[in-house]
Order: structure tokens, then sequence, then C-alpha cells
């Protein structure tokens, strides 16, 4: 995991009463396997935005299924910016 | 003065009147957590009033308050990530109830949980939350706002997350009364269950509005004390030097039920709740009435429900804000309708130690009259070294005394005229 990455798993191990950091790995999918909810999603997108100074839309956001493809996409939007 | 009673002592007009019983208590104040600890605390008379640190008051015309210290949740009831959803408010309630519930012994989820109630008091909800929320808008514009903003800020939430948390699936409803939030929270709990609509209710207030915004339009309406040198000496009531409440925070929560439902399972029972009174002064939008009618009738109602008369109450816990209008007011009311008694009854103001919890304070200060009866013991008014002359009766001042009260009656008046007056009685 690089740096980057560590933050992510942060922020989503934050919103994520009932989830340990520890079970959190880049390919978990964040609905289905670490069972965030919608609010968990829109917390998240809140989170994000603020600690990488980026916005998400919500059409961006059904693309996003798992801790990995998060890192990604920042990556990009940080690439292109 | 004499009056009619009723025959029947707790029975409803129906005749189907439930007798009430307290079986669990919990409470977060700026003495600390627990009852044990707060009680132990107020009668020895200690003061748990000092700087404003929760946000910089050096500019604010007052820079004292009671402030909840430390580590609140002595007994880890809530994790320190699931604290980031939860207002200040709403972690008091969860940590007041979570030991309310314990103490109850009662076992969650219950059985039947359509039965259970919870009904909860705040005047303010998460103010601290809306007064952030409010500047995110302003500094980041109207699509920085945090998705937890509202959960946080609305009263409801306070009963819908203990609701959660004990599987009570019964009414359950925040109560909006002001500084007679949590005492109105008890009255209505205490009547749905005498009604035979539930068997168990948690019940009580929480607040935490010690925020600039409070602080500042306290200040505004010239309510507050602002004896920030002195600040064990700020709150005094009934005291001829008295300048305005001292506002403070925290959580007093009871499990309330059936004396049936609690007997069945055997629960320990603390005292019974036998008498509400409400009214409205119906006269100003902060003043209370100076005759004091809407707080004599609340009593007077509160008595008849009791099937008391006035000279069997052992102790009065006054509202006692340390103001000059409400100490007079209050004062007048219970000499009108306690009489002769009136010099007679011991009296206090926890609010001397406690500071205004605001919507919590009434349903810490009926935990006190509880702790009273059992305990035998009337907590001290401290700081009352020189009595209002309008103030003559006996406040207990400064120091403890032993007495033996059966029925004890705890007073809330809020600004809005609103007044709820509780009547508690020892087990048996």
């Amino acid at each position: 995991m690089d740096d980057l990455e560590k933050r992510v798993v942060d922020l989503i191990a934050e919103v994520l009463v009932d989830v340990n950091k520890e079970n959190i790995q880049m390919n978990s999918k964040i609905v289905e396997d670490l069972g965030a909810e919608s609010l968990d999603i829109y917390d998240m997108i809140a989170l994000m935005e603020d600690e990488f100074g980026l916005e998400i839309t919500d059409e961006e956001v059904e693309k996003i299924q798992t801790v990995q493809d998060v890192a990604n996409f920042i990556r990009e939007r940080q690439k292109a910016s | 003065m004499t009056r009619t009673l009723r025959e029947h002592p707790n029975s409803l007009e129906d005749g189907v009147g439930h007798r009430v019983v307290v079986t669990g208590m919990g409470m977060v104040t700026c003495l600390g957590s627990g009852v044990a600890r707060n009680w132990e605390a107020v009668r020895s008379g200690i003061s748990g009033i000092g700087p404003i640190t929760l946000f910089d008051a050096s500019q604010f015309i007052t820079k004292i308050a009671g402030e909840v210290r430390g580590t609140f949740d002595v007994k880890g009831h809530i994790s320190p990530k699931a604290c980031r959803r939860l207002d200040r408010h709403q972690q008091f309630a969860l940590i007041a109830g979570s030991d309310a519930i314990e103490d109850s012994g009662f076992t969650c989820p219950p059985e039947d949980p359509y039965r259970c109630a919870v009904i909860v008091g705040s005047g303010m909800g998460g103010l601290q939350t809306i007064e952030s929320g409010v500047e995110v808008l302003q500094t980041k514009g109207p699509r920085k706002n945090s998705p937890l903003m509202i959960l946080m800020a609305v009263i409801n939430l306070a009963p819908g997350i203990l609701a959660t948390k004990y599987g009570f699936r019964g009414p359950n409803f925040g109560v909006v009364n002001a500084c007679a939030s949590g005492a109105t929270a008890i009255g209505e709990a205490f009547r749905i269950i005498q009604s035979g609509r539930v068997d168990v209710a948690l019940t009580g207030g929480t607040e935490a509005v010690i925020t600039p915004l409070s602080v500042a339009s306290f200040n505004a309406l010239r309510a507050l004390s602002s004896r920030n040198d002195e600040p064990e000496k700020a709150s005094r009531p009934f005291d001829a030097d008295r300048d305005g409440f001292v506002i403070s925070e925290g959580s007093g929560m009871l499990v309330l039920e059936s004396l049936e439902h609690a007997t069945r399972r055997g629960a320990t029972i603390h005292a019974e709740i036998v008498g509400y009174g409400s009214t409205d002064d119906a006269f100003h939008a902060v003043m209370p009435d100076p005759e004091g009618k809407g707080a004599y009738h609340a009593m007077r109602m509160a008595l008849e429900d009791a099937g008391i008369g006035p000279e069997q109450i052992g102790y009065i816990n006054a509202h006692g804000t340390s103001t000059e209008l409400n100490d007079k007011m209050e004062t007048l009311a219970i000499k009108n309708l306690f009489g002769k008694a009136a010099h007679k009854v011991p009296i206090s103001s926890t609010k001397s130690m406690t500071g205004h919890m605001i919507g919590a304070a009434g349903a810490v200060e009926v935990i006190f009259c509880v702790s009273a009866i059992k305990t035998g013991t009337i907590p001290p008014t401290i700081n009352l070294e020189n009595p209002d002359p309008a103030c003559d009766l006996d406040y207990t001042a400064n120091k403890a005394v032993s007495r033996n009260p059966e029925y004890a009656l705890s007073n809330s008046f809020a600004f809005g005229g609103q007044n709820a007056s509780i009547v508690v009685k020892r087990a048996g």
C-alpha cells in the first residue's frame, strides 16, 4: 500500500464504525464486503473531497466498487489537475 | 389551604392507573459521570463550575460554565469511532441512558419491544453541530456540508439512537421545552406508563449548549452570571449577590416502569413517581410571571396527582436558577401553595453546584430527589451567604442536612413559561 492508499483506507475505516481497519483490503468491495450503506458512502465522499481537495459526482461514485477503485480514481484526478 | 384530594392516589379518572416506579438511573454532569459520584459531590457541596474551555471565550461577557470534563464515558459505552457521528448532547444521552439501563438490570432487547418507550427532552439539541455547519456553508459554499449534520442536529435522534441501541420499539419522541424539557419528558413517560400504553420507558434529558452562539445569545438576554473570577461562587440561588444563571451541560436518564412489570422481573425499585403537573404562565416570552401562578399550579397539580397535601412533602428540589426573577417567583409560589408548611419544608437548588443544564436539568434533579429520599440527606444550596430578603424559606444553606423525606418535589420552569413539577415517593 502506498501513501495515498493508506490515507484512503484510514478514511474508510473512520466512517465504518463496525469495521476494523485490519480487515480492509485493497480489493474489498465497499458495499458488499465492508457493509457500507448509503449514509456511509455520502460520509466517505464528503471526507475524501475534503482530504484530497476534489469534487466527486454521484455518477462517478457509481463506478467505484473496491477500495482500490477509490485510490485509482483519486490518483487519476490528481494527475489530471 | 384546603382542597379536595382524590380518594385513590395515583389512579386515573377512568380507573386504570398503573403505579410507576424508578428502576434505573444514570447521569453525566460537570461533577462527573454516574449517580453515585454526582450525589457524593452535591451532598458535599462541591461546585462543578469553571472556566469555559470548549471554545475561546476571551471576548465573551461570560467566561464560565459547568463543562463535562475529561473521560465522561467511564464505562466505555460509545466507541471513539461512533462518537464522530454523535453530537455531544447525543453522547451524553447514550452514556446516561446506558448507565440507567445497566442499573435497571432490564434485559435488552426486550421481549415485548412495542411496550417500551423512549422519551428524551432537550432544549436545543445539536446546536454546536449547527454552528459548525453554518460555518462550513459560509466559508466553503453549499456543497461541502456533512451528511451527518442533520442526524447530529435534531432533537429526536437522541431518543432514536437509544431505541436502536436497546431495541425499544414503542412510542418514541423528543420533548422540547427549554429548561423544563427533562422534567416534562419524565412526566409524559410517567403518564404513558400510568395509562397502560407501555410497561417501560427510558426517559430524561440531555443538553450540550456551551457553545459560542448559545453563550453570546444568553448574554444578550442578560441571563448569565459573569462572575468570571470566582466560577465556583457564580451560581448562588436565593442569594442577594447573584447575577444570573450559570450554563452547564450533561444528561440525566431514568428507567421508569409499571410496578407490576418491575415486580414481575424482580427489579430493584429506587423510588416511585406519583405526581406530575404541567402548566404555562401564558405571561411573557422569557420572564416568569412574578406572581408565580404557573409555578403554583404546576406544583398543585403534581400534589393532587399524588393525592397528598403540601405538608407531606419532605424536600423540594427547586428550579432555583440563581436569577432574581426566578428565585423570587418560585419562593412566592411555594409560600402560596404550602402556606405554613412553606417555612418547614427543606428546599435546595442543586443548580448552585451543577449549574443549569437547561433540558437535562429537570432529569438530573428528579434523580437527586430519588437520592435524597434513599439516603435521608437533603443536599445544600451552596453560595447562600447573603440571602435575598424576598427569599426567606429554608434553602438548606451551604451544608447538607439529615432528614427522612417520604415525598420529594422537583420543579422545572422554562423560558416560554412552561412549568413542570414531579413528585417522587419512597419505594414501598
